[in-house]
């Protein structure tokens, strides 16, 4: 063991000479840190950068992360370690006196910024050069432009390439004596990229410039600025798509009861929260049994939301509603009722305050298609709901359950003297649909509060859906979700979200004067068929 | 709206009402004149139901005319305004104000100002109180006029809606099955009363009860499919070859 | 003429409970000596008042619900909305006391920055104006929304869906600060009415006996109104709407006619109830506070107006205790009593009063005919 430090010690004693025979610009450069001045620090910074020296790379990263530590002429970097090596030899060093890290100021901080770019355009590492190339790209660093011409040439991923270009094409765009033909170019290749930065530097392309190329820019940032538009709508209709598939989530279930039973259902939301609990309580098993599963949870929960809630749907079915068939403000009264006795159940049992539901790995982040930032749990959400929708319709449609609630929906009456067991197809149309709406709870203790009070937040906005689409048509909740979900969205950039709230609200109420049986009520045959 | 167009007191042309692509009403045609008994004879889904609908102002129809004395306009006008020109209508089903007694079920019919304030200041004067009192011994509820309506039967409850429509006063009197669920003893009282009513009124009767409409002894007009198939007396109407056929369903 | 008789027998037992109200709670709290039983602590006697504004709140919605089948899930948005022009007035009579001690604004509009008055402020510092607004408010809302909703015919659960959604859009408006109606905060710190302290007890003790007489006074009106020819017409439109409406009664102008005499009585009382708790505020638009009304009117029984004042009173009177004694439990107790008056006493304390009396008088009417039947028999 001390052998194999002696010859180590050896190594970095050989090494460390070598460079000081070979005193060049890094060596000369590194000095200027310990001056304490800020212009000193931003010119060692290009020095270094420029160097081309091996461990040029490490001195910018070690100021940029404050461990650039100076004091009497001599630069250190201070390790994770704690322990401390000298900035030219890389050879750890003990106690070095009386040190103070390198000060930043915003300035240095992008010549830092720059200075990384250029030197990590040529890392072997895509990833790392794909950064430096977009770094570049912020700096502008006229500097950089030998290094990344170098790295175009040389560059074989496209993408990288793509970013390379773009950040010499805004080198060049910001080079006063850049030579206008490479200009042109340079406004092509940004107005390809088409982004808010690229916007930005077009923008800067004064009027004094040469006319054409002033005016090729003025129209290329024309362009872009539409072409953002156009993502910044998109983006919007995702929003409203995202709040659309919760308002379908949550209104699926209550779009069944409804519409078999004409029951107002207002402990709906709260078969949601049971839903949302069931996922908590799940988690909580994993965290203390079995951690590996977690990434699982909400899968694990899903069938226990549905059965949880599924059953409580029905033992309030079979004690309470089925007494009060064809009274339906009274159902809606002891549903209201039977809500707040379930809320204060669970405040009770898991207090009232918010409980927390993790959210698995592969839920996190989030996808980026040209503009747009899809985050993967609103795509989950997405995706989850609008496979719920067709799971069910396909249960409407193709199984005796679905047949029979279709018949009862339609004449209760005449499916009673056809020999359907109304009692019990009611029973368990409610149990399905308060099942469903546990399923929602699954989905939304992603993105919402997992309180008591979870459930209250939607059942407004769920009737909203179901009443504006047309009761007992599923067709008509998942347009009615959508429009809502994307109207709100893009009411709100101009009416801001409480006021825009208040339009839809407003809108709906005299939609449904004007139809009273919803968007759908009346093709409803059609649209099923 | 200027001169009547028909002397007829109730005139409907080529009425047409479609319900999701299905014609209800098909271009149908009929007149009934002052005084004029008229009996409705169909098999089901013929659209007698819908004829009343559009004769009230339940329903409008999609294209088609249909006058009220010559010269008031049905399509164009709500229920409660038809109800006031004269056109008076019992449902299939007795539906009578079952909370409130027989006595205040004619008060609410019976011919007078029907707005709200009306309503609020209203007083009984002694003539209708007198009338009153005529109407129910009409309708035989004289015994049961403290009663309330749900506690009648059946057949009383036929009757005291007979007895609302004549409150009401109505130049036209639509009436839809009045027998259904009837006595034969008050079967054939029902056949009375109505031959005695439209010795001063019109009225349309839509009745399944062959023996019923062969006693009432008027002319018949039978629908099919949302269009008049047969017209005239009920021996000529159920003579008709198409009539039988419809009915047998051959 | 029975169910007159019995009916104007309630009128008598009502006005005269209020009249006993009226005077007995200001001589147990002013003359009777602090220690003796009968003793009414000056704290119950806002608390009382505020009971009897419940009651007038009740009575506005049982006169649309229990007789013209109008289930309106939106009446705290009238009681709100009385409430707050009361509580601009009351606002404005603060004056330069405010902690800013502007002579005009009201405080949070100090706060805001406002530099004027917004115009519909104008003329709520004279108590006239906010009187005629306490109740045209609310009936102007109820206008506007009855005119849309009955004229195309929307009923039943649809019609409740969209008063609640009314009320709940009314609740995020008001909680903007923007509305000029003090946001989040609402209106409070009022310091008197017509000049006199809020605080103190005779002020209390006056807004209580004003609250029962208007009380009172509403309840004469409903049942003045349900025992017209209007009333029953009202009775009609609720067992079958479509039948009245061939009989050529215009039934939306009808319910018109009464939602917006409920909504103004419902004003009414927010106006009363506001400087007796001396705050308002966007919670008092909230959904659940509007269906709470409704289990008031069911457990007293729907449709006989006393009924909507007794379930009020008792409701809320539990509600204090329960919130004192076991706070927990109010919510299931509260829940508990949807489920079990819909289910088992549809006709609330006093329908099913009138028919376990109305069994007994029969079977003893039974009784005494049959030993005379068997007696001619003989």
């Amino acid at each position: 063991m001390t052998s194999l430090r002696i010859l180590l010690r050896a190594i970095a004693l050989l090494t460390a000479m070598a460079a000081g025979a070979m005193a060049g610009p890094f060596e000369e450069a590194l000095p200027k840190f310990s001056a304490d001045s800020y212009s000193d620090t931003e010119a060692a910074i290009s020095a270094v950068a420029g160097s081309g020296h091996e461990r040029a790379l490490t001195v910018v990263e070690a100021l940029r992360d404050g461990r650039l530590l100076a004091g009497a002429g001599q630069v250190y970097i201070r390790e994770a370690s704690n322990g401390m090596i000298d900035a030219a030899t890389g050879e750890i060093v003990g106690g070095a006196g009386n040190l103070k890290p390198v000060r930043v100021n915003n300035r240095v901080r992008r010549a830092i910024e720059a200075a990384l770019g250029n030197l990590t355009l040529l890392s072997s590492d895509t990833r790392t050069r794909f950064n430096a190339a977009q770094a570049v790209f912020r700096s502008r660093d006229a500097s950089a432009l030998p290094v990344l011409e170098r790295a175009i040439a040389q560059e074989s991923d496209l993408r990288v390439r793509g970013a390379l270009e773009s950040a010499r094409a805004a080198v060049i765009l910001n080079k006063p004596d850049a030579p206008a033909v490479e200009k042109k170019i340079a406004v092509e290749i940004l107005s390809r990229r088409g982004d808010q930065d690229s916007l930005a530097l077009l923008s800067n392309v004064s009027a004094s410039s040469a006319p054409d190329l002033a005016k090729a820019a003025s129209d290329a940032a024309e362009g872009i600025r539409t072409r953002l538009a156009l993502w910044n709508a998109l983006q919007n209709v995702w929003y409203g798509v995202s709040l659309g598939s919760v308002l379908l989530l949550a209104a699926i279930g209550l779009a069944i009861t409804f519409g078999t039973m004409g029951v107002i259902n207002m402990a709906h939301g709260e078969m949601v929260m049971i839903g949302a609990y069931t996922t908590f309580m799940v988690q909580e098993v994993i965290r203390l049994h079995a951690p590996g599963l977690f990434d699982a949870s909400l899968f694990i929960a899903l069938p226990l939301a549905f059965l949880t809630a599924g059953a409580v749907g029905v033992l309030v079915e079979r004690c309470v509603i089925r007494f009060l068939y064809g009274r339906p403000l009274e159902t809606l009264l002891a549903t209201w009722g039977l809500s707040l006795i379930l809320q204060q159940a669970v405040r009770t049992v898991f207090g009232p305050t918010n409980r927390e539901v993790g959210t698995p790995g592969w839920m996190r982040g989030a996808l980026e298609i040209g503009g747009l930032s899809l985050t993967y749990n609103r795509l989950a959400i997405v995706v989850f709901a609008f496979s719920v929708f067709a799971i069910l319709l396909l249960v409407m449609r193709y199984t005796s359950l679905g047949l029979y609630v279709r018949a009862v929906t339609q004449n209760r009456r005449m499916a009673g003297s056809m020999g359907i067991r109304t009692n019990r197809i009611d029973a368990l149309a409610f149990g399905l649909g308060s099942g469903v709406a546990g399923i929602a709870g699954v989905a939304l203790s992603q993105i919402d509060n997992v309180s008591p009070n979870l459930g209250q937040g939607y059942i407004i906005d769920s009737f909203m859906v179901v009443v504006f689409g047309g009761v007992g048509n599923l067709w008509g909740t998942l347009i009615g979700a959508m429009t809502l979900g994307v109207a709100n969205k893009m009411l709100e950039p101009y009416a801001g979200a409480v006021l825009g709230k208040i339009v839809l609200l407003i809108t709906i109420i005299i939609f449904i004067q004007r139809r009273p049986r919803g968007l759908f009520a009346l093709k409803g045959r059609a649209v099923e068929a | 709206m200027t001169a009547p167009i028909t002397p007829a007191l109730l005139y409907l042309d080529n009425i047409t009402v479609t319900f999701d692509g299905f014609r209800a009403l098909n271009a149908l045609s009929l007149a009934v004149d002052h005084a004029e008994m008229r009996a409705i004879i169909g098999p089901n889904g013929a659209g007698k139901t819908t004829m009343m609908d559009v004769i009230t102002g339940k329903t409008r129809p999609n294209q088609g005319t249909a006058l009220f004395e010559g010269s008031h306009d049905l399509t164009a006008l709500d229920e409660a305004a038809i109800a006031e020109l004269g056109i008076g209508r019992k449902f299939q089903t007795p539906t009578v104000f079952e909370m409130h007694s027989v006595e205040d079920n004619l008060l609410l019919a019976s011919r007078s100002r029907r707005g709200p304030f009306s309503t609020l200041f209203a007083r009984q004067t002694p003539r209708e109180r007198e009338r009153m009192d005529m109407l129910l011994d009409r309708v035989r509820l004289t015994a049961h006029r403290r009663r309330k309506a749900g506690e009648l039967s059946h057949g009383q409850k036929q009757w005291l809606e007979i007895g609302m429509l004549l409150a009401q006063e109505p130049k036209l009197l639509l009436i839809d099955e009045p027998a259904a669920g009837m006595t034969d003893q008050e079967t054939a009282d029902t056949v009375d009363l109505l031959r005695d009513i439209a010795t001063t009124k019109a009225v349309i009767v839509v009745e399944h009860d062959m023996t019923f409409v062969r006693d009432l002894g008027v002319k018949v007009t039978c629908l099919h499919e949302g269009s008049v198939l047969a017209e005239g007396p009920l021996d000529a109407v159920s003579a008709n070859e198409r009539v039988v056929e419809v009915y047998l369903g051959r | 003429m029975r169910t007159r008789s019995v009916l104007d027998r309630q009128t008598i037992v009502v006005i005269g409970f209020l009249a006993g109200a009226a005077m007995l709670v200001p001589i147990f709290n002013g003359l009777v000596a602090q220690d003796s039983a009968l003793h009414v602590p000056d704290h119950l006697v806002p608390l009382l008042g505020k009971y009897l504004c419940f009651a007038l709140l009740a009575l506005s919605v049982d006169l649309i619900w229990g007789f013209c089948g109008i289930l309106s899930l939106g009446h705290g948005a009238f009681f709100a909305l009385g409430g707050y022009a009361m509580g601009m007035y009351l606002m404005r009579q603060v004056g330069s006391r405010g902690v800013y001690a502007h002579p005009v604004l009201p405080d949070f509009m100090v706060f805001l920055n406002w530099q004027e008055l917004p115009w519909f402020w104008y003329g709520s510092d004279i108590f006239p104006i906010a009187v005629l607004m306490v109740v045209l408010a609310p009936g102007i809302l109820a206008l506007a929304f009855g005119w849309f909703a009955f004229r195309s015919r929307v009923t039943g659960v649809y019609l409740s869906i969209i008063t609640q959604a009314m009320t709940f859009a009314l609740m995020l408006a008001f909680f903007r600060n923007d509305m000029g109606f003090g946001g989040n905060n609402g209106l409070t710190d009022f310091k008197d009415i017509l000049g006199f302290p809020l605080q103190a007890g005779s002020t209390r003790l006056v807004l209580f006996v004003v609250s029962a007489i208007a009380l009172g006074l509403g309840y004469l009106l409903c049942r003045w109104l349900v025992e017209s020819k209007f009333g029953k017409v009202l009775v009609a439109i609720r067992d079958a709407e479509n039948r009245t409406r061939f009989l050529g009664y215009r039934v939306e102008r009808y319910k018109l006619t009464v939602f917006i005499i409920s909504a103004m009585l419902a004003g009414l009382a927010g106006a009363l109830y506001v400087p007796q708790v001396g705050i308002i505020n966007p919670g008092e638009f909230a959904p659940e506070n509007s269906i709470e009304i409704v289990i008031w009117v069911a457990v007293g029984g729907r449709g006989t107006l006393a009924g909507a004042i007794l379930g009020a009173l008792v409701v809320n009177a539990g509600k204090t205790w329960f919130t004192g004694a076991l706070p927990e439990f109010w919510l299931f107790a509260l829940g508990g009593l949807f489920v079990f008056v819909t289910l088992l006493m549809p006709r609330g304390i006093l329908g099913t009063g009138q028919e376990l009396w109305d069994r007994m008088r029969q079977r003893s009417q039974l009784h005494q005919a049959a030993p005379a039947t068997s007696q001619a028999a003989e």
